[in-house]
């Protein structure tokens, strides 16, 4: 194939990624967000397939089976089952309204476009303009988790900005090390399994995942 | 020594399992006490020819250098006197009934696994991994913070598994530009993020993505290490941990977070000399103020406690960021100095809260003729933490502060006396009025060998370093200083 279609493809699923990162911010309903998380990775793992078959790596390949199985599926169910458990209200309860976190989200693409402008020629490989979208997501992930209260958002938040994460380290130097990201990948699981528990803990210590009731400690 | 790394990982691993699945709940505490001064052992067997002869141990996944053998040595030797605390404290919530019995094989379970995971962050070579490790350390921990389980616990728990998340996400970010930089300079990419091919490497690496990646690293990894303004989570998870634990995280968790900067500090003063030495000096001093400001107006006596580790962190940043070998020399030693000291401190807060059963310190009195060995404990370690002599956080501050000047920046001097005096003054504002006076409450210290014995020890190791330095100690420190950060003093 020739090198302008990968560069395409590679741009489009990173694009698709940030859109749905916005579209993530704009959403009000907590399984909503859950699929639309899934749907982040599923970008994701296409993107580490365009990538795998441009560059030859072979390790890329396992890591788009990977995020293909724990971040599409699994991770998602385990959300689904988690928010089954707690009985919580799908209302996602903003602090910011979702107009004035779009807005946000698009000065946090300013930002990263800024920020990354002095480093891209420093890149050698095929996608990396990549790395202004990478940062992007992961700002947005941030923000996601700065203006969501309940507890399960900051999880996806988390999540999607380690999306971004992986789609940075994907386009800017073809993935790390392989032992690395698979440790990386058990690292995610690990985590989104102990913050499932911790929010099951918040739901029965204060009756509610709502972490604006997590503001009693001062000094 | 064939697997002698393997083998100190596996010893609190092993202890970590036994004390899980022994049936005997008393049994258990000396398992881990046991362990632990096993661990100690061994750790010691590793470190000695490092720091004698210079020798690194550069095998399979693991890369251990002079400097990894000093932090080695502080968490085995912290790790044992929190094992010996944890029985005579946990004794007492069982007697009292904040924990069941039940809770107690999870506990040194938990401890057991956390002191493994940090000792694994100082052995291993690939940057990566350190990552993921450190990662580990936070997914650990976050249970034995939350481990009484109630409202606040609960809520400092989830602060420091989110926020130190995120900001060691950054950190993951700042390490794949690391790896990015060394495209084209480091041709076998599966060792590429290996710390003895990174920093044999460092000059060529491209200096303007390492830039980009030392900001990153030190946010990322300083949120860890608790430099403000990233240093939310701490108090909470200081003052809400069973007090053992606080006293692990304080001295080695934050050490463990530090290592991990130091590691690219090496690297990208090759790279890029002085930039992250900036970000060190600003970090550090950001730090010193807040810690001031917030001593002063602390109440929680484990809260004020909290603010003095990121003081202190402050401190050890300063150090590094004026990067002469003096001054790494003043860091290294002012690291050691801090972790020795800090349990001393938080072991007596454990035994004033429980004897109290509160933590305000306002509403503590009369601690002189009610505890009159944690009283005196409390006293010294005051003095010690807040840098009086003949103490060795005095040393250490001492030998900071000369470092500073010697590099002629007198006005950071300057600051940083002041910030210190400030919280020298706030301590002994909320210290020593504990000391005297009286209270309505039924009072009665809790006498044991396992509380008497750690303090002692630390009250002796801190007293020694601060009035000697013998030529093999001072040795050791010379070591580091040339062999890892290439500096003569």
């Amino acid at each position: 194939m020739d090198i302008i279609i990968y560069e395409n493809l590679i741009d489009i699923f990173a694009v698709a990624m940030l859109l749905l990162s916005m579209f993530a911010m704009a959403s009000s309903r907590m399984f909503q967000l859950i699929r639309i998380f899934a749907l982040h990775s599923l970008m994701l793992s296409a993107l580490a397939f365009v990538v795998a078959t441009y560059s030859g790596n072979s390790h890329i390949y396992i890591i788009c089976v990977l995020t293909l199985i724990l971040k599409v599926i699994v991770i998602p169910k385990f959300l689904d089952y988690t928010m089954e458990k707690i009985n919580m209200e799908n209302e996602i309860e903003p602090l910011i309204g979702i107009p004035g976190s779009l807005l946000l989200s698009a000065v946090m693409i300013l930002i990263a476009y800024v920020v990354v402008e002095p480093m891209i020629g420093s890149l050698v490989t095929i996608g990396s303009n990549c790395l202004a979208l990478s940062l992007s997501i992961i700002l947005i992930g941030m923000l996601m988790m700065v203006t969501r209260t309940k507890a399960m958002t900051e999880t996806v938040g988390l999540l999607l900005m380690e999306n971004g994460l992986f789609l940075g380290a994907m386009t800017i130097s073809y993935g790390m090390p392989l032992i690395v990201e698979l440790g990386v990948f058990f690292d995610v699981l690990i985590a989104v399994v102990v913050t499932g528990l911790f929010a099951y803990r918040i739901n029965r210590t204060f009756d509610s995942v709502d972490t604006i009731f997590l503001r009693r400690l001062k000094e | 020594m064939m697997f002698a790394i393997e083998l100190m990982l596996l010893v609190p691993a092993a202890t970590a399992l036994l004390s899980l699945f022994h049936s005997k709940r008393n049994i258990v505490a000396y398992i881990s006490v046991i362990g632990s001064c096993l661990g100690l052992i061994v750790s010691a067997m590793i470190c000695m020819p490092t720091f004698l002869d210079g020798r690194v141990y550069d095998y399979s996944l693991w890369y251990v250098d002079s400097l990894s053998a000093l932090f080695l040595l502080i968490i085995s030797f912290i790790a044992l006197m929190v094992s010996m605390y944890s029985k005579g404290y946990l004794d007492v919530e069982r007697r009292e009934g904040s924990l069941t019995a039940k809770y107690e094989h999870y506990y040194y379970f938990l401890l057991n696994l956390f002191i493994a995971v940090m000792l694994s962050a100082c052995v291993v070579n690939s940057m990566g991994l350190l990552w993921i490790i450190i990662e580990g350390t936070t997914l650990v921990s976050a249970f034995l913070v939350g481990f009484y389980n109630n409202e606040h616990s609960t809520e400092a728990a989830w602060k420091y598994l989110i926020i130190c998340s995120v900001g060691i996400t950054l950190a993951l970010v700042g390490i794949s530009l690391v790896y990015a930089s060394s495209i084209g300079v480091i041709t076998e990419t599966s060792s590429a993020l290996d710390w003895s091919v990174l920093f044999a490497a460092a000059s060529q690496l491209d200096p303007t993505l390492m830039r980009a990646a030392m900001v990153l690293i030190i946010v990322g990894f300083g949120t860890k290490v608790g430099f403000a303004p990233m240093h939310t989570w701490l108090p909470d998870a200081h003052s809400q941990a069973p007090t053992p634990v606080s006293a692990l995280l304080s001295a080695v968790l934050l050490n463990c977070a530090f290592y991990s900067i130091l590691r690219f500090y090496l690297i990208s003063e090759i790279t890029i000399p002085g930039f992250s030495r900036v970000l060190l000096l600003l970090f550090g001093f950001v730090s010193l103020v807040v810690a001031a400001s917030f001593i002063l107006l602390s109440k929680d006596i484990k809260r004020m406690l909290a603010y003095s580790s990121i003081e202190h962190m402050g401190i050890i940043a300063i150090g590094f960021g004026i990067g002469t070998p003096f001054a790494i020399f003043a860091a290294l030693f002012h690291m050691m100095a801090h972790s020795m000291t800090k349990p001393i401190m938080f072991f007596t807060a454990g035994n004033v809260i429980q004897g109290y059963g509160t933590r305000d310190m306002e509403s503590i009195r009369g601690l002189k003729e009610n505890m009159p060995y944690t009283g005196f404990m409390l006293t010294a370690g005051t003095l010690a933490i807040v840098g009086a002599p003949p103490f060795a956080i005095f040393v250490g501050e001492y030998l900071t502060i000369s470092s500073i000047i010697d590099a002629g920046y007198w006005w950071m001097a300057v600051l940083m006396l002041a910030l210190i005096l400030i919280i020298f003054a706030g301590f002994t504002m909320h210290i020593f009025p504990m000391l005297g006076g009286s209270t309505e409450k039924e009072v009665h210290e809790y006498k044991s060998i396992v509380r008497a014995v750690p303090l002692t020890i630390l009250f002796c190791t801190t007293l020694f370093f601060g009035l000697f330095m013998p030529d093999q100690v001072y040795d050791c420190f010379e070591t580091i200083v040339e062999k890892v950060f290439g500096g003569a003093l």
